[in-house]
């Protein structure tokens, strides 16, 4: 196909879309917005097909409208403000109100029409990612359509073909659109609800953000250096916990839209990876795992049973992603003598404290004022002390007496007797701490020019 | 008998006329310090005198003293050097002169009577001459007023000298105690990079740095501690320099300076007139005025002497022992009127439309030094307004905020110490701003009301030129 007959053939493309546009303009869906990162537990459908919804940490699914048997949603891409964690909000790109927008659930087999409108200053169009669609609605900006302009609204139509778990984002400026937070869910139900049956289904999209400490808005240019590493744009502890009832069956369905991959690591169970943004794994091939590593631009769905009650940690086992915002330059203080010399930085700069030289902790145990709008490097409070975390960090709450559909926070769990672990109160053999080492031969020479250096 | 009478008669007729020129009390200082008053502050200006003995010396000495036991201020350092600064003293003395000279020309000089005894042979020639410059009696008013315009001039060129020493004392003492901040913040730098490069050898010790980072915070420090040196060699030049317009010695010079330099006043100085102020005021203008007077008097002078350019009168008594007496008034012209006299105004028209032009140019040089010097003033205000409001804040915001940062970990020590020495040198920097609005003042004090540069350079040459190339 030469440019030309490429051309002609989009053309055609459009037209046909151009004429869906013309039928719906008439009623617009209306569009739905939240106005809070809160996670809203969706009812079940009121109309169309049934299913069991998905719960979307952090955020919400978005509601529909049935027109002569087609499911129409209204998406409006536009600039937002997204809580990533209390104590700090992001100007982000998101749809609806937030980032990530909506969670579009439909029915497999369901013909699902979506208006998007552009409330952003540039074009922008939507890719289904995952999904089995005519190649014209697959919204590749430039390649199966042309953009839409700011201020325009296009129809996207097709039939929701496979069950299974997909997302959706920008394919035009594609890079800044995403780090800018332009993203979103997409869960395709089986036709028949009792398959695969789950008790609770959660769903969020890993994202990474760069915003300087102090500052709200990303840098888009940032490609691997980001500090902000979220699920559904929120870090911890802003991540609302999993809450499951003692025994039910727990399905995690992930996507990584950030430009690194994502080891998540789920602490007291083992599950199975049962499916991929490619469809559903025959339950005879999905294996078990403690940790399952989620690449750029994958989708993993896993599934457990919650049979061992506790508060389990739940997070990316990268250890710099359960990090929020951090200065990766800063050198290493431990085992560093900084008291005399405290003084004297003391005497230049008041309200010098110095840090880091037994390691890292007390900055969590110490509330040091921080620029405005950054969360902690590590941080959370929990009932025995300090969590000393970020980023992509949550809790899956397995409880007994948790109600089947009450995703509320049971608060901390209590141990029961002798299931913790405890200090050691017997007789004590001396145990030195190792001396800070000398490790190189350079080191001499160091100590020489210190003891030359008069001042 | 009859000469001699004749004689004391011509003697008492000039006496007559000369009689009323006085040497001044204290050479006329009095004048002098009236017009200070209006240029200088209060606490400035003290009584002006010129030490002729050691009474007002020890007087004196006690004045500076008492002064020097307090922390000096500007004002304070200026009345020092106007009491104290000995080519100040020897303007005076000029000053002196130049009365000396007005007196004199009060007067007529003395006959000159001159007895020569010839001896031709056997022949005695008593020759005995009486000689009387009797143009002296026409022309004595006009050399009096001349004379007294010389003298007048002397006194504004010493108010001039008391300016110039004012304003280079005043400019001395801003630098001296700016540089004494500068030597005092330049020691916190050096502490910054101390501290960099002590935790850093920690750190290098314990193996958490490279040789190489190490060395280069030690590399900073030493090259602070020599920035530090050079400041407190400044701060000494500026500092001795001061002392030295105060001429001071010995424990005089243990004198104390404020810890900083005056703040900026609320507005700065509006002057819409500098052209007009510098015109009215100057004392290099009102000096040029009065010489431009005396020149044309003197041309007036010239024109009256045209034809009697230099006509003496003189008593000739030529006795020969062998011949009668002659006796009789001999009127002499020792060269030809006219073409003197035509010489002679040809050159005082010269010297007339000389000094026109020069006190053209200086008039015109006068505004744009005020114009110059207001805009200077001016600059130097916003500038140093900018520094106080806005650098000077923003820098120290700034550090409020790597402060927080520091506590959030995202960025070291090290940045946090790098950070507070940009924010001293920014503070440095506003002092230097400080200091040259308060300069920028004093010139512009002089630049209105005291003369110019150039004029100054008659009279204390050497403070103002080792100020400019300071």
């Amino acid at each position: 196909m030469n440019r030309r007959q490429f051309f002609t053939h989009s053309g055609v493309g459009l037209l046909g879309a151009g004429l869906i546009s013309r039928a719906a303009a008439a009623a617009l869906p209306e569009a739905a917005s939240a106005d809070s990162a809160a996670t809203q537990i969706p009812v079940a459908p009121p109309n169309g097909r049934p299913f069991h919804p998905v719960i979307t940490l952090n955020g919400w699914s978005l509601p529909w409208r049935m027109k002569n048997s087609v499911k129409e949603f209204h998406l409006i891409a536009e600039p937002v403000v997204r809580e990533i964690a209390p104590g700090m909000v992001a100007h982000l790109w998101g749809y609806n109100g937030q980032s990530p927008g909506p969670t579009i659930e439909v029915v497999e087999g369901d013909r699902v029409r979506v208006f998007v409108t552009n409330k952003l200053p540039e074009p922008t169009t939507i890719h289904w990612h995952g999904q089995i669609l005519p190649n014209g609605m697959d919204g590749v900006g430039g390649l199966t359509q042309p953009q839409i302009p700011p201020g325009k609204t296009y129809v996207y139509e097709f039939i929701a073909r496979h069950a299974g778990t997909y997302m959706y984002h920008p394919h035009a400026d594609e890079m800044v659109q995403m780090a800018m937070g332009m993203m979103g869910f997409w869960v395709t139900h089986p036709k028949d609800p009792n398959t695969m049956r789950v008790d609770r289904d959660f769903v969020f999209l890993t994202n990474a953000y760069d915003i300087e400490p102090g500052a709200y808005t990303p840098k888009v240019n940032t490609m691997l250096d980001f500090n902000l590493w979220t699920w559904n744009s929120r870090a911890f502890p802003g991540i609302d916990p999993l809450v499951c009832r003692l025994g039910d069956k727990v399905r995690i369905r992930m996507g990584n839209l950030t430009m690194t991959n994502h080891p998540i690591h789920l602490h007291g169970h083992r599950f199975v990876v049962a499916g991929t943004d490619g469809g559903w794994i025959a339950p005879a091939a999905r294996w078990p795992e403690v940790t399952v590593d989620i690449a750029v631009g994958q989708m993993r769905a896993i599934e457990f049973t919650a049979d061992n009650p506790g508060d389990w940690a739940f997070h990316c086992h990268k250890a710099h992603h359960t990090m929020n915002a951090m200065g990766h330059q800063v050198p290493t203080m431990i085992g560093v003598d900084q008291q005399k010399v405290a003084e004297k930085i003391s005497r230049l700069i008041p309200g010098y404290m110095t840090m880091g030289s037994t390691g890292m902790s007390e900055m969590s145990q110490m509330q040091m004022p921080l620029p405005p709008n950054t969360l902690p490097m590590m941080t959370g409070e929990g009932p025995y002390g300090p969590i000393e975390m970020g980023g992509m960090f949550s809790v899956v709450k397995v409880r007994r007496d948790q109600k089947p559909g009450d995703y509320s926070d049971p608060g901390w769990y209590q141990q029961p007797p002798g299931t913790q672990a405890y200090e050691w109160l017997g007789e004590l053999q001396p145990a030195p701490r190792a001396a800070a080492g000398r490790a190189r031969p350079g080191d001499m020479e160091m100590r020489v020019k210190r003891n030359g250096h008069a001042h | 008998m009859l000469t001699a009478t004749r004689t004391l008669l011509a003697l008492s007729l000039p006496l007559a006329f000369a009689g009323c020129a006085q040497l001044q009390p204290d050479a006329g200082l009095g004048q002098v310090q009236q017009e200070m008053q209006t240029r200088l502050p209060a606490a400035a200006l003290p009584a002006l005198a010129w030490d002729k003995g050691s009474a007002t010396a020890e007087q004196r000495r006690a004045q500076v003293q008492a002064l020097l036991d307090e922390p000096l201020t500007a004002d304070t350092a200026v009345r020092i050097a106007l009491l104290n600064n000995g080519e100040l003293q020897a303007r005076f003395a000029e000053l002196g002169l130049a009365d000396a000279d007005r007196v004199i020309a009060s007067r007529l000089p003395n006959p000159a009577l001159i007895l020569a005894r010839q001896v031709q042979g056997a022949s005695v020639e008593i020759d005995r001459s009486f000689l009387f410059d009797l143009l002296s009696l026409f022309t004595l008013p006009a050399r009096r007023d001349i004379a007294t315009r010389r003298y007048q001039e002397s006194q504004l060129a010493t108010a001039a000298a008391v300016m110039a020493l004012a304003t280079e004392t005043r400019k001395a003492w801003y630098d001296a105690v700016a540089a004494a901040q500068t030597s005092r913040y330049l020691t916190q730098v050096k502490e910054a990079a101390d501290a960099a490069a002590e935790l850093a050898r920690n750190m290098a010790n314990v193996g958490n740095m490279s040789r190489r980072d190490a060395l280069q915070e030690q590399a900073f420090y030493a090259e602070a501690a020599a920035q530090r040196e050079e400041a407190q060699a400044a701060e000494t030049a500026a500092r001795e320099r001061l002392i030295r317009l105060m001429g001071l010695w010995g424990q005089q010079t243990a004198f104390q300076l404020p810890e900083r330099l005056p703040d900026l006043p609320r507005h700065p100085e509006q002057r819409s007139e500098v052209e007009a102020i510098a015109m009215r005021d100057r004392l290099d203008v009102l000096m040029a005025k009065r010489e431009i007077e005396g020149l044309a008097k003197s041309l007036g002078l010239t024109r009256a002497t045209r034809y009697v350019n230099v006509l003496e009168v003189g008593y000739l008594n030529n006795s020969f022992n062998d011949q009668p007496r002659q006796t009789g008034a001999e009127v002499g012209l020792l060269l030809p009127l006219f073409d003197w006299g035509e010489a002679r105004n040809a050159r005082a028209e010269a010297l007339y439309l000389q000094a026109l032009a020069r006190t053209r140019d200086l008039a015109s040089r006068a505004r744009s030094q005020a114009r110059e010097a207001y805009v200077r003033y001016r600059t130097a205000y916003d500038l140093a307004e900018a520094y106080r409001k806005v650098i000077v804040p923003l820098r120290k915001q700034i550090g409020e905020e790597n402060l927080l940062r520091y506590n959030g970990m995202l960025i070291s020590v090290f940045e946090l110490l790098s950070d507070s020495r940009a924010q001293i040198l920014s503070v440095n920097a506003a002092i230097q701003a400080q200091r040259d609005y308060w300069k920028a003042d004093a010139d512009l004090q002089n630049a209105l009301a005291g003369a110019s540069p150039r004029f100054d350079a008659l009279s204390l040459a050497r403070p103002a030129q080792s100020a400019s190339s300071h």
